[in-house]
């Protein structure tokens, strides 16, 4: 808090000054500002203890709230052979404890204000424990009781199976959804990121198998908490060692084929252009994501990578947003991005467009890719863009719960311990011939896959033309030919 | 499907058993410190209400500009149009280029983003605390002459139709906001969204943009917040220089209609292709916003249907499992409001046992009313939700604003939580009795349309 303050210090001495009186605006053009202020990451309060959980203590007194994440290193790359194994295992936390059945954990909690809800994502999974600052002891309680102590009761098993199977149903008919997933199966084949969840594989995960991956993976060695809102550090640090000081340690199963591959990548070879239609009847808008190979999230080039993003579409000001929507009205947004997990990544850039134009809007990012690829960045442009995302971060610094996410982010992914801190520079660093060697190395317009979820009668004769067709249905199984269906 | 009437049994058993549950004395809570947003206020010459709100816990500016239009000001045979116009703000002016807008922002390292509702739109940015100029400079030329031209209509118009197939025709239950308005609000201007209908988009002239701009983008028609870190004196100079030679314009003409008791239930299915599970949403007319008995609808929702141990995930998510989700969902605006349920059935259920749940369980409110112990649990969970409100500069700027305008005093903001405070069980059951009526009720159905078996 104190560099913070400090920092803010010095950025009011440097604000602009220039309008005292009304007549001294110059309406021709935007006013002079004065220097950007100093970007500071905060420094959390750090602990480790002796069973190996990381704590970290971000105090704010901007709300009479707090927030407690325990994260553990395990998420749906442990799945297995039960696609959704780590989900239905978070989604059962806060569905009763050793004390509490499930309806009485949630009167007790409701009853306070309390959320306690727990998420599986790929290498991870987050329990999130939140309330009024005055019930802290009462919100680490509830969350220590639903990680450690979970019931796993039959009854609440087979409850949350069928509503996961109900979501499951929900997702086939949303576009976004779908072309992710298929995106993910595509570039990540038979690694663990590439499976989803289907009703069959959540119909064979037991209870037993639930109690097996709680004892395997929530183990403090494995796990990080972080605490952000209205607290004194060392009074919930106190708290924090006697709710899970006697956490016992334990091996944690690591069974993710990282460990087992022999050699050459994990993930299939992307070679050409191929496209990948899922048929949604009744579509009024094709949902494009046009993909390829990306990064894992300790790649050091990944910081910069975002800067030449931005220029081909990271917001309101890329290229992708000014060709597809402002030039041509093809889209109300058109954007890319990055998404890197621990082991690996994919790159997509993405639009929703109407049916008629959806072959049209294929071409124009695909030339937007091959542009940046090729041609170097202005440093105009450039600049705007390493502007754009290093004022961003500074403002993210007001969000203490973002804060608090990157600081278990450096934890889960074995980041620099200065990762943040050196963040803004790295950006500012950025030149036009370093950003045309990642656009070059990292953007590849030749190996691609074009996911589109739609209405395929209407759009596969324009898609054609850009590569191999294959249709898919909404359980994301190849329906061209009668033989690619007779043959599932 | 199975034994309908044994739970219905077994759920008013165990409503009836619920108060038991919370019996045990509830331990003596601390007081909650609730901030206090400190802001100055006044009015320029020319009408414009300025709010500012000084924070240095970040080098970091928000501000928001509300114009007081929405979709409730459109004629019926152009809507949409408040929002497309929204659209046409970011065109340019006399001083900026068409489309630098979002590039001067992204270069100044910030964001900004506009919306647009049945009441207002808004506009606004955040920035390093060092660009505050920028955005004022921005608004004012916006303001003062905004420059809409036929390129930018066009292509403006198919980005609007995409931004509504994207949200509203593609998307799984889509439209249900749409429908839901068209029953709860029949004969108001409440009763298309704002997004509304593409073909008006297409007829709109550009004199009618000149028209629009003219009447509503007025200085006595906007508040200005500006909240972060920034030196008051210094801005109110600012803001007199750029917005100060803004002419005021006409007085507005406000829509007057009130929203009349319903006298009798409609029903609506809705049978697209892309609906994936059985939906049921029942809902009703409620009041506006700063109406007295408000705050008691708003709680009144939450009993039902916020948390899972609220009546309506108890019975139909966990007892009958029936519903895989449900959300209660008040709506309450200037001139009227909504109360409605969104149950999601799990695969098969069919829609009739969904109603009946529903009906029963608005009857058992209506009948019976609610427990203290079941409003005190909605009275904690509203604290935490405005407790939660103050972590960015842009909350706090919106909802500045929102209460100058909306409530006609800024430092309502600071008093929001003695409204719901006050609330007691009777209070909730009057307003379930005066709102949740079955002749009130507008029922709309999303089947899941069986794929045709010729295919």
């Amino acid at each position: 808090m104190k560099t913070l303050s400090l920092m803010l210090a010095l950025s009011l001495a440097s604000a602009p000054l220039g309008f005292t009186a009304p007549d001294d605006v110059d309406r021709t053009q935007p006013p002079a500002a004065g220097p950007l202020p100093a970007v500071t990451f905060p420094d959390a309060v750090t602990e480790t203890l002796p069973n190996g959980m990381n704590v970290f203590i971000l105090p704010t007194q901007k709300q009479p709230m707090v927030t407690f994440r325990l994260l553990l290193r395990s998420g749906e790359i442990c799945d297995g052979t039960k696609p959704g194994l780590a989900d239905l295992t978070a989604s059962l936390l806060n569905k009763g404890t050793a004390e509490l059945s499930a309806g009485e954990f949630a009167k007790k909690t409701d009853f306070l204000g309390i959320r306690v809800e727990a998420q599986a994502g790929d290498d991870a999974t987050a329990i999130t424990a939140s309330g009024l600052s005055r019930d802290s002891a009462e919100i680490l309680g509830f969350l220590r009781d639903a990680a450690l102590h979970p019931a796993f009761q039959q009854g609440e098993v087979d409850k949350e199976k069928r509503k996961m199977i109900a979501d499951l149903t929900q997702k086939k008919m949303e576009p976004e959804d779908l072309s992710e997933r298929l995106r993910d199966k595509l570039l990540y084949g038979q690694h663990p990121y590439g499976a989803s969840p289907t009703p069959e594989t959540v119909q064979t995960i037991t209870r037993e198998d639930i109690v097996q991956f709680h004892e395997e993976h929530f183990l403090p060695n494995n796990a990080s908490l972080v605490i952000v809102g209205d607290v004194q550090p060392e009074a919930v640090l106190a708290q924090v060692k006697e709710a899970f000081g006697t956490w016992k340690q334990g091996t944690v199963a690591m069974n993710y084929p990282i460990f087992s591959t022999k050699k050459g990548s994990l993930f299939p070879l992307i070679k050409g252009i191929s496209v990948a239609v899922v048929d949604r009847p009744g579509s009024v808008q094709s949902n494009i994501l046009v993909a390829g190979r990306g990064v894992a999230k300790n790649n050091a080039d990944l910081p910069q990578l975002g800067v030449v993003n931005a220029v081909l579409g990271g917001g309101m000001s890329g290229r992708l947003f000014a060709n597809l929507r402002e030039k041509h009205g093809y889209t109300y947004g058109s954007y890319s991005g990055f998404t890197a997990k621990k082991f690996g990544g994919t790159f997509a850039a993405t639009a929703q467009v109407r049916n008629a134009v959806t072959g049209a809007a294929v071409g124009e990012i695909l030339a937007e890719l091959k542009r940046i690829h090729t041609e170097p960045v202005p440093e105009k442009e450039l600049a705007l863009q390493r502007n754009y995302l290093i004022g961003n971060f500074l403002m993210s610094v007001e969000n203490d719960e973002r804060t608090a996410q990157r600081q278990q982010e450096i934890d889960l992914y074995g980041l620099p311990a200065d990762y943040y801190k050196t963040y803004a520079a790295k950006l500012a660093a950025l030149t036009p011939e370093k950003a045309a060697e990642l656009a070059k190395q990292y953007i590849d317009p030749a190996h691609l896959v074009i996911v589109v979820v739609g209405e395929a009668k209407e759009i596969v004769p324009q898609l054609e033309k850009y590569g191999k067709v294959t249709v898919y249905d909404a359980d994301l199984q190849p329906v061209s030919g009668k033989a690619a269906k007779k043959g599932q | 499907m199975k034994l309908p009437l044994l739970a219905a049994f077994a759920a008013a058993a165990f409503l009836g058993a619920m108060p038991s549950l919370f019996a045990e004395p509830a331990p003596a809570q601390a007081a909650v410190k609730m901030p206090v947003i400190d802001f100055v206020e006044y009015d320029l010459p020319n009408g414009l209400h300025v709010i500012l709100h000084q924070n240095k816990t970040a080098p970091v500016v928000s501000t928001y500009l509300l114009y007081h239009v929405g979709s409730k000001n459109e004629r019926a045979d152009r809507t949409g149009f408040a929002h497309f116009f929204e659209h046409l703000m970011f065109e340019g002016s006399e001083n900026i280029q068409r489309g630098q807008i979002d590039k001067l922002v992204s270069a100044a390292g910030g964001n900004l983003n506009a919306s647009t509702s049945f009441d207002r739109t808004d506009y606004h940015f955040n920035l390093p605390a060092n660009q505050l100029g920028l955005a004022l400079w921005i608004e004012s030329e916006r303001m003062l002459h905004g420059k809409v031209e036929e390129v930018g209509v066009e292509t403006q118009r198919q980005v609007v139709k995409e931004e509504r197939r994207l949200g509203t025709d593609n998307a799984p239950y889509g439209t249900l906001f749409e429908n839901l308005a068209a029953a709860v609000f029949a004969g108001t201007p409440y009763q298309w969204t704002p997004i509304g209908s593409a073909q008006y988009i297409d007829q709109a002239s550009l004199a009618e943009f000149r028209d629009f701009y003219h009447k509503y983008y007025v200085p006595n028609n906007a508040t200005l917040v500006v909240a972060g870190d920034f030196d008051i004196e210094a801005v109110k100079k600012q803001i007199a220089a750029y917005f100060g030679p803004i002419p005021r314009g006409k007085e507005i003409e406000r829509p007057q209609f009130e929203l009349q008791p319903q006298t009798a239930p409609t029903e609506k299915t809705v049978a697209l292709p892309t609906t994936p599970l059985p939906a049921a949403v029942h809902a009703w007319r409620a009041p506006a916003e700063t109406a007295d008995d408000a705050p008691a609808v708003e709680l009144l929702a939450d009993i039902l249907g916020t948390g899972r141990s609220s009546r309506l995930h108890e019975r139909l998510v966990r007892q009958e499992q029936a519903a895989s989700a449900v959300d209660v969902f008040p709506y309450l605006l200037e001139k009227g409001g909504t109360l409605g349920i969104f149950a999601t059935g799990n695969p098969g259920t069919p829609l009739e046992k969904l109603d009946k749940i529903l009906d029963e369980e608005i009857a058992k409110v209506r009948d019976h009313g609610v427990s203290a112990e079941e409003l005190q649990k909605v009275k904690n969970n509203k604290l935490r939700e405005l407790a939660s409100s103050y972590a960015t500069m842009q909350n706090r700027a919106r909802n500045l604003a929102h209460y100058h305008v909306m409530f006609g005093d800024t430092n309502a903001l600071n008093h929001q939580w003695e409204r719901y405070d006050a609330v007691t069980p009777e209070a909730i059951q009057a307003a379930a009795v005066k709102y949740l009526t079955p002749q009130g009720a507008n029922v709309l159905h999303y089947p899941v349309v069986k794929p045709n078996p010729s295919k």
